[in-house]
C-alpha cells in the first residue's frame, strides 16, 4: 500500500512569548493526511496555525507532542527534503544573488551540478517567465518576479511532493492563472501538492481535499466534493414571473433569492416537483435544476463561525 | 561536504557585496598606508616599529571584522527568514553551521592576506627590506580573530545582533586582559568558593594574548614552528568548543 506523504498525528506546538513568558497555543492536537497524487489545501483564518504546521512538517519548528511524518520519514528527515520542493509565504531569497546564481546555489542542496543544473535551471526559468530577467539580483525583482522564481526553485528537483504556503501571493490575474496552471500541471505528472492559501476560488477550483483550521484544531477536513455538497437540497433557476411569482413559490422553497434577473430557488427533495409544476403555471421558463453546491467561502466562514469560541 | 561549501561561497558573495565591510576593509588599509606618518625612529628601527604597529592595527581590524561577519548571520538570516529555504532544503542544522563558519573565515583569510600583503608592500616601498615574516603575525591575528568569530557566532544561536556584539567586544577585550588585571583581581582580591570560580572562569577563557606575535615579528625573530603550532592548536580547540556549544543551541532550537 502506498504510504501517504504526509501525515501528522496529534501535533501540538505552542510558544512563550512577552515578558511573562505567556504560553500561546499555536497547534493543539492538529492530525492530518494528504493522499498521493492529491491538491491539499490546509486552510483557515489568520493565526489558525497553518504556518506553524508548515514549519514543523519542514523541521524548521519542533512539536511539543505528537507524530508525523514525510514521504515516509520522520519529521525533518535530509531524506524527504532531497525529494520536496518548497515555495516559501513571502518571497525569501538571497537578494545578492542573480535568479540564475540562486538557483544554482539552491540546486547544489540537491546535488545537481554543471550542464544538468543549468539546463534544469534555464527551464524552470522558461516555465515561471522570468528569463530574460534572469541575470538581475534578486533584490531588484518585484513581488510577483519572486514568487516566480520561488515556483522554480521549488521545482528544481523535480520533487514528488510541493509544499506552497500562499502560492498566488502577490500574482496579478495572469500570473494566479499561471500558477494554477503549473500546479494541474504538477498533479497530471503524479505529484502531491500541500498548499496554504487564503484565495478560497483558487482553492476550490484545483484541491481535491481540504483541512480547515482554527485556534491550532482541524474543525473541518475531507474530500472538497463531499464536503461542498449539502444532501437533499436542489437549486432551481427560473426566468419570468414577477414579484407575484416571487411570492407565489416563497412558501415553497427553503430560500428565494433573485440574481441577474433570475429567481434561484433552494428546495428540499420532496418540494422539487410541486415548485416546478407551479413555476409552469405561474409562466416561468425553468433554466436548470441542479444538486445543491455550497461555495468554498460559505463553508470556510460557516465552519470559522461554528468553531469560534 | 558540498552543501558546507554552498553555504560557504554564498557567506563571501554576501560580505562582498556589504558596504561595511568594504569600510572596515578599506579604512583599515588607510591606517596602515598613514602609519609611516608617525613618528619614526632611527633607520633600523624603523622596520621594527612598522611592523609592530601595522599588526597592531590588523589584530584591531580582524577581530572587528570577525564580529561584523558573524554577528547577524543567524539572526540576520532568521529575521529575513531565509533560512527557512535553505533548511527546507536537504541541508542539516550541522552542515548550515559548518558552512556559515568556512565562508566567514575565508572572507577573513582573504582581507587578512590582502592586508599582510600591504603591509610587506608599505615595509619594502618606505624601507627597501622584504620581511615575509610578517605573515607569521598575520596568521596569528588570523587565528585569533576565528576565535572571535567561532564565539561570536556559537552566541548568535540564541542572542539578539546587539547583545552578541557587545558580549563579543567584552569577550575580547576579557580574553586579552584576563593574564593581566584579570588575573590580580580575581585570584588576588578573593577567598574560598569565589577563587575556585574565579579560578574557573580564568581558566574556561581563552588567553589572546597568545595570539600577540607583534613583538616577536616587529624584531624580526619572528615566532618558532612549535610557537605557530601551539597556537594553532589552541585556537582550534577553543574554536570546536565555541562552535559545538553554538550547534548544541541550533540544533532543536525553533525558528
Amino acid at each position: 500500500m502506498e504510504q501517504n506523504p504526509i501525515a501528522l498525528d496529534s501535533i501540538k506546538k505552542s510558544y512563550r512569548s512577552g515578558l511573562r513568558r505567556k504560553r500561546r497555543v499555536a497547534v493543539d492536537g492538529l492530525s492530518l493526511e494528504v493522499n498521493p497524487g492529491d491538491i491539499f489545501g490546509l486552510l483557515g483564518p489568520n493565526g489558525a496555525g497553518k504556518t506553524t504546521t508548515i514549519k514543523i512538517l519542514l523541521g524548521i519548528v519542533f512539536p511539543d507532542g505528537g507524530e508525523g511524518s514525510l514521504l515516509g520519514h520522520p519529521l525533518g528527515a535530509r531524506e524527504a527534503h532531497a525529494r520536496l520542493g518548497f515555495l516559501p509565504e513571502q518571497p525569501y531569497f538571497y537578494g545578492f544573488l542573480t535568479a540564475e546564481k540562486g538557483l544554482e546555489l539552491y540546486g547544489k542542496f540537491f546535488g545537481l551540478r554543471g550542464p544538468l543544473l543549468k539546463d534544469r535551471s534555464r527551464e524552470l526559468l522558461d516555465m515561471v517567465g522570468l528569463e530574460r530577467d534572469s541575470h538581475l539580483t534578486l533584490d531588484k525583482y518585484s513581488k510577483g518576479m519572486l514568487q516566480r522564481f520561488g515556483i522554480a526553485q521549488a521545482l528544481l528537483n523535480d520533487p514528488e511532493l510541493v509544499i506552497m504556503d500562499e502560492p498566488s501571493s502577490g500574482l496579478d490575474p495572469v500570473g494566479q492563472k499561471e500558477v494554477r496552471d503549473i500546479l494541474l500541471h504538477l498533479k497530471e505528472q503524479g505529484k502531491t501538492i500541500f498548499l496554504s492559501s487564503h484565495q478560497l476560488s483558487e482553492v476550490e477550483n484545483i484541491c481535491d481535499s481540504v483541512t480547515i483550521v482554527n485556534l491550532g484544531r482541524s474543525v473541518k477536513e475531507g474530500r472538497l466534493a463531499d464536503l461542498l455538497s449539502v444532501e437533499g437540497l436542489t437549486r432551481i433557476v427560473l426566468r419570468g414571473g414577477g414579484p407575484a411569482a416571487l411570492e407565489a413559490l416563497e412558501p415553497l422553497a427553503s430560500s428565494i433569492a433573485t440574481l441577474d434577473g433570475d429567481t434561484v430557488l433552494q428546495v428540499e427533495e420532496p418540494g422539487v416537483f410541486p415548485v416546478l409544476e407551479a413555476a409552469r403555471g405561474l409562466g416561468m421558463e425553468l433554466v436548470r435544476v441542479e444538486p445543491y453546491h455550497l461555495s468554498l467561502e460559505e463553508l470556510f466562514l460557516q465552519t470559522i463561525r461554528e468553531t469560534a469560541p | 561536504m558540498r552543501n558546507v561549501f554552498s553555504l560557504a561561497l554564498s557567506v563571501i558573495k554576501d560580505a562582498a557585496r556589504r558596504k561595511v565591510f568594504y569600510v572596515v576593509f578599506l579604512f583599515g588599509l588607510a591606517v596602515v598606508a598613514l602609519s609611516p606618518l608617525l613618528p619614526t625612529f632611527e633607520l633600523g628601527a624603523r622596520a621594527q616599529f612598522l611592523r609592530d604597529i601595522s599588526l597592531s592595527l590588523i589584530s584591531l581590524f580582524g577581530v572587528v571584522l570577525a564580529v561584523i561577519l558573524s554577528v547577524g548571520q543567524l539572526p540576520g538570516e532568521v529575521e529575513k527568514r531565509t533560512i527557512y529555504n535553505i533548511l527546507s532544503k536537504p541541508v542539516s542544522r550541522l552542515q548550515y553551521v559548518a558552512g556559515k563558519y568556512l565562508g566567514i573565515l575565508a572572507a577573513l583569510a582573504a582581507i587578512l592576506f590582502i592586508m599582510g600583503l600591504e603591509i610587506l608592500l608599505l615595509i619594502y616601498v618606505r624601507l627597501h627590506v622584504f620581511t615575509p615574516i610578517v605573515f607569521e603575525g598575520v596568521f596569528a591575528v588570523f587565528l585569533e580573530s576565528a576565535l572571535i568569530a567561532a564565539f561570536c557566532l556559537a552566541l548568535s544561536t540564541f542572542a539578539t545582533v546587539p547583545v552578541n556584539a557587545f558580549a563579543s567586544v567584552l569577550f575580547y577585550v576579557l580574553c586579552h586582559v584576563k593574564t593581566g588585571f584579570l588575573h590580580q583581581s580575581l585570584v588576588e582580591g578573593t577567598s574560598g568558593v569565589v577563587k575556585v570560580f574565579a579560578w574557573g572562569f580564568y581558566y574556561l577563557i581563552p588567553n589572546l594574548e597568545n595570539f600577540n606575535l607583534s613583538l616577536k615579528v616587529g624584531y624580526g625573530g619572528g615566532a618558532s614552528a612549535a610557537v605557530m603550532l601551539r597556537i594553532t592548536g589552541y585556537a582550534g580547540l577553543f574554536i570546536s568548543v565555541f562552535l559545538v556549544a553554538g550547534y548544541l543551541v541550533f540544533r532543536r532550537k525553533d525558528l
